[in-house]
C-alpha cells in the first residue's frame, strides 16, 4: 500500500478513537512510518497517560487484512476488486432505479460506532434527508439512546460524563468504568482521596466493587425498584430538595403518591436487594446529597424497562438537587456551530421513518430509526420495503439482536454496500465493500460536553485509494444530482471550516490547541436562570408527552419480562455485554496481543449452577434461548461475581455470536432497545 | 533514584500494567511475562498491585552466582543481563517481595528494568496509581496523603479543642 504521512519525521498531536473516550496522543512519526503512540501530556481527559488500546492504532493502521481497494460482489459469492468511479457509479445508478421504482425511503444509512459520531454522524443523515428518505440507523439502536432518552424526558438533556472526583458520593449502576471508560478511574480515585463513598449496584461483581462502600447484586432490570424505594424514602423523611420542587418542577404529586408502594421490603422481594441495604443507601444519598455522581451504564438500558429505569434515577438525582452542577446532571452549553443535518430544512415525518409508529419517542427525540424493525421492512413486513443500505463501520451481522434474521434480512437487500476497515461478517453479505479510513487519516472536530471543549483532530497519513467519509458522502451526493446543493464543500478541512465559521474559531487555533479549546467557560446552575429544555420548562417527574403517545407518565416499575414470565424450559438469565478491556464491541478481535487476553469467548456462569449441570472450567457447553442457540466453552465464576440463575456472555465475538441467542422483539416500549441484558435461555453440557 | 511506586488505594484492576509490561518483555500480552503483578482476591475483595522496588540493599543482586545481575548505571535499576544469567533461581528465591520471575522457555531470570527510564505502566495506568519519580519525593507524597486521610477521620486529627 501507498501511504503518505503527513509529515516525514516527527510527533503528530490528536485525540485516539480505539473507543470513544477520546484521549489525546502523540502519534511519533519516522520516515513517514507511525513507530509509537504515546499519551500526550496536556489533555484534561487522559492527562499524560493511555490505555493499550491506543497503542494499538497503529495496528489497526498497517493491519494485513484492512481493505485498501473498493470490492465487489460476483453471482458466485466471491469479491473482486473494482475501481472507485465504477463502483460509486455503479451504487448511485442502483439507488436511482430503487427509488424511482420503491421511493426514496426504500433506501436507508446506518452508521456505525466505527467512525465515531459528531460530524460523522452529521454527514450520513444529511445524506440520507437529502435524497429524501427519513431512514437514519445507528449503533445507537442499542446503546446510549435509551440513556440519553431516560434522562432528557425528565431534564430536557443529559451529559454522559459527571465530573466524578467533585462528588462526595459515587452510585454505579449497571457499568463497569475502569473497562469501560478508562479515564474515570482517574476522577473515582481522587475522589478517593477525598474520601468519596462508592456504592456499586451490578448483577455482576467487578474489581471496582472491591472499593465500594455498598455492593448490591440486584437481579437483572430491577434497579427500577431500587430508584423508586429510594425516592420513597427520601419523600417519607422529607430530606429532597423542596425549593426545587415547588419552584421548578411538575408532577411531584404523582410521583410522592406512586412511591408510596416501594418499602425497603417491597424493593428486596422486587430486586432481591436486602432491605437494610436499601436503607444503607439512602442514608448515603440523604447525608451526601446534593453531591452525587449517579452513573447508570448500558446495564439499565439494554432492559424492556430500561428508560423508566433510568428515568427513576434521573429523579431521585433532581430530587437530591443535583441539578446542573458539575458532579451531577451538568447542562453543557453548546458551542453555537453549524450542524450537518438538515431536519431544519427538511421535513421527512410523512414519508414514515421506519419504527417511528412504534417507537415515537426514539424518532421524535434522537431522529434515529429503529434498527431492529429494519430487519422486518427488509424481509418484506413492513409498512413498505426497504431495498437499499448504505452502511458504514458497523457490524449488525455481529451486535444486532436475533442475528440470523439480521444476515437474512440484509441478504435480501438489492443494494447493500458497507465502508469499513476490515472484511466483518456483514462486510461478507454486501454487494460493495469500499475501504474506509481510520480516524489517523482523517480531520475532524470533537467536543468534550463536560468541559465544554473543542478538539480538532489531525490527518496523521493517508493510503492511496482510502477515501475519508465524507469524500464517500460527497462522491455518492454529487452522483445522485444534490452534491452541488448539499456536499459543496471540496474537503473535510471545507467541512470543518463552515461548521466553525459561525462560532469565530478558527481552525488554526484549534491547530493550536491539541489539548483542547474550551470554548465556553462552563457556568452551573443555569435552570435558575433559563427554561430547561423540556416541553414544561421544568422538570418533568411527569411527562404529558408520554402520557400522549398512551405511556405511562410516570416511570412505573414494570418488573422485566424474565421475573413477570419465569419460564421452566429457559431457566437462566443471560446477561451479554459485560465489557472487556481490549476490544470496543466487535472491533480490535483481530490484533493478535488482544488475543492473548481474550483468546476465545466463554459463557461466565456461578460455581453452584455448573455443580448442578455437572459443568467445570473450559467444557463445552449449548446455551440455548427461544431464538437460537449457540456452542461455547464454561468459566466458572467466584461465588460473589454472578448471582446463582444469572450467566454472562461478552457481546462482540465475531466467532460466537451471542445475538443468535437475543430476542429483537422484546423491546423498551419508549426506547425500542432490545433486552440484551435479560435473555431468558437453557444451558446444557455437551463436551470436554 | 527513581522507582515505580504503587498508590494501592487509586488502583481499579484494569491490568493495563501486566499487559503493556508484558507487551514490552516479549512482545505479547501473556501474563506469564509480565513484570507487575495485580492480585485480585475475591473472597476478600482487595487489589493489590506489586512491582520490583529497585532496593538499595538488592537480594537478587547480592545472591546472583553468576554476576548477572547488575544495577543499570543511568536509571539505577537492578537489571538481569540475560547473556550472563545461568538460570539457578537464586534471585527468585531471595527476593523477599516476590518481584522476580523466571522465563520457562528462555531459561532465565527476570525483573522490571524501569523499561530504561520510561516505564511503560506507569503510562498506561489511567487510574494514576502508578507513579515514576524520585523514592524520596513519593514519600513525602504519601505522607501527605495520610495526614489528609486522618485529618478526616481520627478524632486526634481535629485541631485544638475549644475550653
Amino acid at each position: 500500500m501507498k501511504i503518505k504521512a503527513i509529515k516525514q519525521n516527527g510527533i503528530v498531536q490528536t485525540l485516539c478513537r480505539m473507543c470513544d473516550t477520546r484521549c489525546a496522543i502523540n502519534v511519533h512519526l519516522k520516515d513517514g512510518v507511525i513507530t509509537d503512540i504515546t499519551p500526550f501530556d496536556r489533555h484534561p481527559v487522559n492527562q499524560g497517560r493511555m490505555c493499550p488500546r491506543g497503542s494499538a492504532a497503529i495496528d489497526l493502521f498497517y493491519h494485513p487484512h484492512r481493505i485498501l481497494k473498493p470490492l465487489k460482489r460476483q453471482p458466485d459469492g466471491t469479491f473482486s476488486n473494482v475501481s472507485w468511479e465504477r463502483a460509486l457509479d455503479e451504487i448511485a445508478e442502483k439507488m436511482l432505479g430503487l427509488k424511482d421504482q420503491f421511493g426514496a425511503r426504500s433506501i436507508g444509512v446506518w452508521k456505525g460506532e466505527g467512525v465515531g459520531f459528531y460530524q460523522q454522524e452529521g454527514y450520513p443523515r444529511r445524506f440520507i434527508q437529502a435524497f429524501g428518505s427519513p431512514n437514519y440507523f445507528s449503533n445507537d439502536s442499542a446503546c446510549y439512546n435509551g440513556r440519553y432518552m431516560g434522562h432528557s424526558l425528565v431534564t430536557g438533556f443529559w451529559n454522559a460524563f459527571p465530573e466524578f472526583s467533585h462528588a462526595d458520593l459515587i452510585i454505579l449502576l449497571g457499568t463497569n468504568p475502569p473497562i469501560c471508560h478508562p479515564p474515570f478511574m482517574r476522577e473515582f480515585a481522587d475522589g478517593r482521596e477525598r474520601g468519596v463513598k462508592l456504592v456499586v449496584i451490578d448483577p455482576r461483581l467487578n474489581p471496582v466493587a472491591c472499593y465500594a462502600d455498598i455492593f448490591a447484586q440486584p437481579y437483572p432490570g430491577t434497579d427500577g425498584a431500587l430508584g423508586w424505594g429510594l425516592i420513597r424514602y427520601l419523600i417519607e423523611t422529607k430530606n429532597y430538595d423542596s425549593e426545587l420542587v415547588e419552584r421548578y418542577s411538575i408532577g411531584f404529586d404523582k410521583i410522592a403518591a406512586y412511591a408510596n408502594k416501594f418499602t425497603p421490603e417491597y424493593v428486596e422481594k422486587q430486586s432481591g436487594i436486602y432491605s437494610h441495604v436499601v436503607e444503607n443507601i439512602a442514608q448515603l444519598v440523604i447525608k451526601n446529597r446534593p453531591n452525587i455522581s449517579i452513573f447508570p451504564g448500558t446495564g439499565l438500558e439494554h432492559h424492556d424497562n430500561g428508560v423508566n429505569s433510568v428515568r427513576t434515577f434521573a429523579i431521585l438525582a433532581c430530587l437530591c438537587g443535583n441539578i446542573d452542577i458539575s458532579c451531577g446532571l451538568f447542562w453543557p452549553e453548546e458551542m453555537g456551530g453549524r450542524q450537518l443535518n438538515l431536519y431544519g430544512e427538511i421535513q421527512l415525518e410523512d414519508q414514515k421513518p421506519i419504527g417511528a409508529d412504534k417507537f415515537p419517542a426514539l424518532y421524535d427525540i434522537r431522529k434515529e430509526c429503529h434498527s431492529m424493525t429494519a430487519m422486518d421492512y427488509m424481509l418484506g413486513n413492513g409498512e413498505y420495503p426497504l431495498k437499499g443500505l448504505i452502511l458504514t463501520a458497523a457490524n449488525p451481522a455481529v451486535t444486532n439482536p436475533n442475528t440470523r434474521k439480521v444476515e437474512k434480512a440484509l441478504s435480501t437487500l438489492d443494494l447493500f454496500v458497507v465502508n469499513d476497515f476490515f472484511l466483518t461478517p456483514t462486510a461478507k453479505l454486501a454487494h460493495y465493500v469500499l475501504p474506509a479510513a481510520t480516524f489517523l487519516e482523517r480531520s475532524e472536530i470533537h467536543y468534550f460536553p463536560k468541559r465544554q471543549m473543542v478538539n480538532l483532530t489531525q490527518k496523521v497519513l493517508e493510503i492511496s485509494g482510502v477515501r475519508d467519509e465524507y469524500s464517500l458522502w460527497h462522491d455518492l451526493a454529487h452522483r445522485l444530482g444534490f452534491g452541488e446543493k448539499y456536499f459543496p464543500w471540496k474537503n473535510e478541512e471545507e467541512v470543518n471550516r463552515w461548521i466553525l465559521e459561525p462560532t469565530g474559531i478558527s481552525l488554526e487555533k484549534l491547530r493550536r490547541h491539541p489539548e483542547g479549546y474550551v470554548y465556553k467557560a462552563v457556568r452551573y446552575k443555569k435552570h435558575l436562570k433559563k427554561k430547561l429544555p423540556t416541553p414544561s420548562g421544568k422538570i418533568e417527574f411527569a411527562s404529558a408527552y408520554l402520557k400522549s403517545l398512551g405511556l405511562s407518565e410516570i416511570p412505573e416499575y414494570v418488573p422485566p419480562h424474565h421475573i413477570c414470565q419465569t419460564s421452566t424450559l429457559y431457566p437462566f438469565v443471560l446477561t451479554t455485554g459485560a465489557r472487556k478491556s481490549l476490544f470496543y464491541h466487535s472491533r480490535h478481535q483481530n490484533i493478535p496481543r488482544f488475543r492473548n487476553v481474550h483468546p476465545q469467548a466463554v459463557v461466565e456462569m456461578h460455581p453452584q449452577d455448573a455443580a448442578d449441570l455437572g459443568i467445570s472450567n473450559d467444557d463445552l457447553v449449548r446455551v440455548t434461548s427461544e431464538v437460537g442457540s449457540l456452542d461455547i466453552r464454561a468459566k466458572v465464576r467466584h461465588p460473589s461475581e454472578l448471582r446463582p440463575g444469572v450467566i454472562e456472555i461478552y457481546h462482540g465475538w465475531e466467532d460466537w455470536r451471542v445475538n443468535f441467542l437475543t430476542h429483537d422483539d422484546i423491546n423498551d416500549p419508549i426506547s425500542g432497545f432490545p433486552a440484551l441484558k435479560a435473555v431468558q435461555v437453557k444451558v446444557e453440557k455437551i463436551g470436554r | 533514584m527513581k522507582v515505580v511506586f504503587v498508590e494501592h488505594n487509586r488502583c481499579l484492576a484494569c491490568r493495563n500494567c501486566e499487559r503493556v509490561c508484558s507487551f514490552q518483555e516479549a512482545g505479547g500480552f501473556k501474563s506469564e511475562n509480565t513484570n507487575i503483578w495485580v492480585q485480585i482476591d475475591m473472597d476478600q475483595r482487595t487489589i493489590f498491585t506489586l512491582t520490583c522496588l529497585q532496593c538499595d540493599v538488592a537480594a537478587c543482586l547480592n545472591i546472583c552466582p553468576a554476576n548477572a545481575i547488575r544495577r543499570d548505571p543511568h536509571t539505577g535499576a537492578v537489571v538481569v543481563d540475560e547473556k550472563l544469567c545461568v538460570g539457578c533461581r537464586m534471585c527468585v528465591f531471595a527476593c523477599p517481595f516476590g518481584c522476580m520471575h523466571f522465563e520457562n522457555l528462555q531459561h532465565v531470570a527476570a525483573k522490571c528494568d524501569l523499561c530504561g527510564g520510561d516505564p511503560k505502566c506507569v503510562k498506561n495506568c489511567m487510574a494514576g496509581a502508578l507513579h515514576y519519580a524520585d523514592i524520596n519525593y513519593l514519600a513525602n507524597m504519601k505522607r501527605k496523603k495520610v495526614d489528609q486521610t486522618f485529618a478526616k477521620t481520627s478524632p486526634l486529627h481535629e485541631g485544638p479543642h475549644r475550653s
